[in-house]
């Protein structure tokens, strides 16, 4: 298949994108968090594979060839599109939600409002831990696999796993843990805790 | 946090991420039994893994992909055929100004044109150079002039009066 589509094989290319493309959806959407942004990361993606495929040399796994191009493709969208989608955010850093937010029906405003600041956590991280998160969190990678598409260390994955966690926990703390599972009813999404 | 804690706490995340041996997980799984602090870390771990994973697992769910593979197979196709015949193609494919009829009109008034125009150059202008005078015959009372064409198919008779009054016959 693969090198069927080295030798520039449509076919090839649409049986890999058959294969991939919900998990490259899926580390898009990881990063962005914006549904047409990642439908054109995932665009992008396959066509700079169907471009670049060539130098695919089978020294590593194709999947972990193929996550690093996502990851890479992502961030560049991420930092492209700016403040864009970024969540609102009063000076203080506090999380306020967006009109958008308020419309909906209770439950799926505490959903979106979640999802928002899930959001905004991530975007607070470097790219490197935030890969290392979608990359383990997400897609299951082990820690060998991370490191084959992050091109570093065991060592180094760890790492970033570790701080990006850390961070992650200090951001979202009325959210993550039994003390965000239990909170009291006096702020309704603290009390939604982990879903 | 008690001195075991920070024994463990350096393989916690790895057991929670299924990266330890067989030995550091019977290690961990013993001390979690007894450390009530250690259990809500390795629950926060598995917090925060909902909170990333499922909005993202429910964005693929809902999504519909077929699309966006016409889309890529529309990018990737032109770039293939103009690879091989570039230079082919654009003779071959008429522009898109043929392939509209605004050339039905443009032809049409081009042969017009052309129409008129060879009328204009070939017309044959009425010349008398095959003609010559015959004959010429005066008297007092009356001058004649007779014409007659190279092929002798018209002969043409000038009759002037005295005073100049000029009538013609053929």
């Amino acid at each position: 298949m693969i090198s069927r589509c080295q030798q520039g094989d449509q076919e090839a290319l649409k049986e890999i994108f058959d294969k991939y493309h919900k998990r490259v959806y899926r580390i898009a959407y990881g990063v962005v968090r914006h549904r047409e942004e990642a439908l054109d990361i995932v665009q992008e993606v396959f066509i700079k594979l169907f471009r670049s495929i060539k130098n695919f040399k089978g020294k590593s796994q194709f999947y972990t060839y193929l996550y690093r191009m996502v990851m890479n493709t992502a961030i560049d969208h991420s930092r492209k599109i700016g403040k864009q989608f970024i969540s609102s955010l009063d000076a203080e850093g506090s999380f306020e939600p967006s009109e958008e937010i308020e419309k909906g029906p209770e439950k799926t405003l505490l959903q979106k409002e979640l999802e928002e600041k899930v959001k905004w956590a991530m975007e607070k991280l470097p790219g490197e831990q935030r890969a290392a998160l979608l990359f383990r969190e997400v897609e299951g990678l082990s820690y060998q696999e991370m490191a084959d598409a992050m091109g570093c260390s065991i060592g180094t994955v760890m790492s970033r796993l570790h701080y990006g966690r850390k961070r992650m926990q200090e951001l979202l703390k009325d959210y993550v843990g039994p003390h965000g599972q239990t909170s009291g009813p006096s702020n309704p999404i603290k009390g939604e805790g982990i879903r | 946090m008690k001195d075991s804690c920070l024994s463990i706490s350096e393989l916690l995340e790895k057991y929670f991420d299924q990266e330890v041996t067989e030995g550091e997980k019977h290690l961990v799984e013993n001390h979690l039994q007894n450390c009530p602090s250690c259990r809500d870390t390795l629950t926060s771990l598995e917090g925060l893994k909902s909170l990333i994973k499922a909005p993202v697992e429910k964005a693929a769910q809902e999504e519909d992909f077929p699309w966006v593979w016409q889309k890529i197979k529309r990018e990737i196709q032109p770039q293939e055929k103009q690879g091989r015949w570039p230079s082919l193609r654009f003779w071959l494919v008429p522009s898109p100004l043929l392939k509209k009829k605004v050339w039905v009109p443009a032809v049409a008034t081009a042969v017009l044109l052309m129409a008129l125009t060879t009328q204009v150059i070939f017309k044959k202008t009425p010349s008398y150079s095959d003609a010559s005078v015959v004959k010429y015959v005066e008297s007092q009372t009356h001058h004649i002039m007779v014409y007659e064409s190279e092929n002798a198919k018209m002969t043409m008779i000038w009759l002037f009066d005295e005073g100049d009054q000029e009538s013609s016959k053929s």
